[in-house]
């Protein structure tokens, strides 16, 4: 029975952190209706990143942390206007964004390769090692950690959106673009700033993955599952919808995972989206 | 009497158009004569097998705009259905290519019951998604050889020989499939299926069978794939997830298809030829994350200022100067 509720804590644990891996990409299609294929590529940039600091210069990846966020928003900030910002011109902006943004995954992926060979790896500050016992049952810290950093991150995300001036524009351009843009609202940087700290928060979000999974550039696309389940289940573009959705998500595979090999957690995982799309594709949160 | 002259015209046109179809494959069927290096026939059916996945993606993702990133899947499906038929049971792969279409044509039924009744976008990440689950399943499953892969042995043939066989399969395949491709598009079903990407809405008022149309297609599509599959999986001799369920295939017949122009059957053939002959170029002398890279960043280009292929971007500036 231990053995079933730890899965299924360490399950909540890893939740919360795909909800942060997540709130980004829905905060994007929500706004620019933009579908940013490449989301979970910056995830694992920034674990990259993380990584290596921490081996090259010592430095813990926890106090990296705010410097890494800054440096992701600057990274997102040139995507946009390099690729981002010309695909909002297109016809049709989602298909066009979901196009482009394969290809930019494709290049960052390909340039993660070159610069730190393909090899899976993770990140062990010495403190992730150990674990937490609560009567029988064991958890270790890296879920633990990374639960933790999500929560901040997301929670600091909730406040600039409600109660700061930008994060209002965002939401005002979110619920009527042309509203918001008579009101004096510049469409151009909400976007801007919006499509940085979605990239920031995939940022924050891939540290907290590295202290879980082993991470390579290839992976990103097995963390775009996560991503687009979570934004799926808990409604587009809605941070506290996707909160929820990740912990849902967090229990389900924490349940199946203590009964099923791993990668039929993942199969089970592409059929519930499965079936949420062609049930209820707003989203169970949502509304 | 200008009418017997348009006529006229149209008849010298398409026949000149037959003519110069037969001789190009006349020529490329009869080029292993001249005993070629290896290496362009090695070249040449990796172009002929770009050109036949490319044309099974464009039936759904070009003539109806449903991007689907997971062609990949079906592809792979054709692979391993070789590769276990072959190693298990050792059945031939020119046999068994044909079960490995039935396969993954079965697959799409499954998959696009549910993501074909959804807007374009969820049907784009679902069929990503699929080839990503997909592959994390065969690199688990015992059966299918899992991290590992398959390893079986070649035709008891001279190299040169099992090349030849190879490329003249492939060869085939494609100039069959680029057939059926351009049939489609002249028929009702590809008039259907080009109604639903001006606007699928309108095409169900006016009584198009949407659903059934997109099914169609992307059965036929995957079918298509699941056959070329199966003969590259006889190909390399060698099958593993992380080689046959490769995003970057997935990238290169997008990229292939819209460069070309995916809205007819010439512009996917176009953009297959030219861009897997710089493709195998690049990997082979400089190196294949740098052609990825290139491509990635070609796609982007493509997409932001070149949307309705490359063809007619330089068709466009020729008018224009």
């Amino acid at each position: 029975m231990s053995y079933v509720l730890e899965s299924i804590i360490s399950g909540l644990l890893l939740g919360g952190i795909y909800a942060l891996l997540s709130v980004g990409f829905g905060l994007t299609w929500g706004t620019m209706k933009v579908l940013n294929i490449s989301h979970a590529v910056f995830a694992v940039l920034g674990a990259f990143f993380a990584y290596w600091l921490f081996v090259k210069a010592g430095i813990d990846p926890i106090l990296s942390l705010p410097l890494l966020a800054a440096v992701m928003f600057f990274v997102g900030a040139i995507v946009y206007k390099l690729v981002i910002l010309p695909v909002t011109k297109a016809k049709d902006i989602v298909m066009a964004s979901m196009v482009a943004t394969f290809g930019a995954a494709t290049v960052v992926e390909n340039l993660m390769s070159l610069f730190w060979r393909p090899d899976p790896r993770v990140l062990k500050p010495p403190y992730t090692s150990r674990s937490l016992f609560i009567g029988d049952i064991t958890i270790s810290k890296g879920p633990l950690i990374g639960f933790a950093i999500s929560l901040c991150a997301i929670a600091l995300l909730y406040w600039f959106l409600h109660r700061t001036y930008t994060g209002k524009g965002v939401q005002a351009t979110w619920q009527n673009p042309i509203g918001a843009a008579l009101v004096g609202i510049n469409p151009e940087r909400v976007s801007l700033v919006t499509f940085g700290l979605s990239i920031a928060s995939a940022g924050a979000a891939g540290v907290a993955m590295a202290m879980i999974y082993a991470f390579y550039p290839s992976v990103h696309s097995v963390w775009t599952l996560f991503v687009f389940l979570v934004t799926i289940v808990g409604g587009v573009g809605s941070v506290i919808g996707s909160g929820l959705a990740g912990l849902l998500i967090g229990f389900i595979i924490g349940v199946s995972a203590a009964f099923l090999p791993f990668a039929w957690v993942n199969v089970l995982l592409f059929a519930l989206l499965l079936i949420v799309l062609l049930f209820r594709p707003e989203g169970l949160f949502a509304g | 009497m200008t009418g017997h002259l348009e006529a006229a015209k149209t008849d010298y046109r398409r026949f000149r158009g037959k003519l110069i179809f037969v001789l190009v494959m006349a020529l490329l069927v009869a080029f292993p004569l001249v005993r070629p290096p290896l290496f362009f026939l090695t070249l040449l059916f990796s172009v002929f097998m770009y050109a036949a996945l490319t044309q099974s993606w464009n039936l759904l993702g070009g003539y109806t705009g449903y991007v689907s990133l997971g062609h990949i899947a079906f592809f792979a499906t054709g692979a391993y259905t070789t590769a276990v038929c072959m190693s298990r049971y050792g059945l031939s792969p020119f046999a068994t290519s044909i079960l490995g279409g039935v396969f993954a044509g079965i697959l799409a039924i499954v998959v696009g019951y549910p993501v074909l009744r959804l807007k374009g976008a969820y049907f784009t990440i679902s069929s990503l998604l699929l080839a990503v689950v997909m592959q994390l399943v065969f690199l688990n499953w015992e059966f299918v050889g899992s991290s590992t892969g398959l390893w079986y042995k070649l035709m008891p043939l001279s190299i040169e020989a099992n090349r030849t066989i190879f490329y003249e399969t492939m060869l085939i395949l494609a100039m069959v499939i680029t057939l059926i491709v351009r049939y489609v598009e002249q028929s009702r079903f590809g008039a259907g299926l080009m109604a639903i990407r001006e606007d699928e809405d309108v095409a169900k008022t006016m009584g198009i069978n949407t659903p059934w149309l997109k099914m169609k297609a992307f059965v036929l599509g995957a079918f298509l794939a699941g056959v070329v599959g199966g003969i590259y999986g006889f190909y390399m001799s060698y099958v593993h997830p992380d080689m046959t369920f490769s995003m970057n295939t997935s990238l290169l017949i997008l990229l292939m298809s819209f460069f070309g122009g995916c809205r007819t059957w010439g512009g996917p053939l176009l953009g297959a030829v030219v861009l897997s002959l710089a493709n195998q170029l690049i990997v082979t002398f400089i190196g294949a994350e740098i052609s990825r890279i290139l491509y990635g960043l070609l796609l982007v280009v493509v997409i932001i200022f070149m949307p309705d292929g490359a063809l007619q971007y330089a068709k466009g500036l020729t008018r224009r100067g």
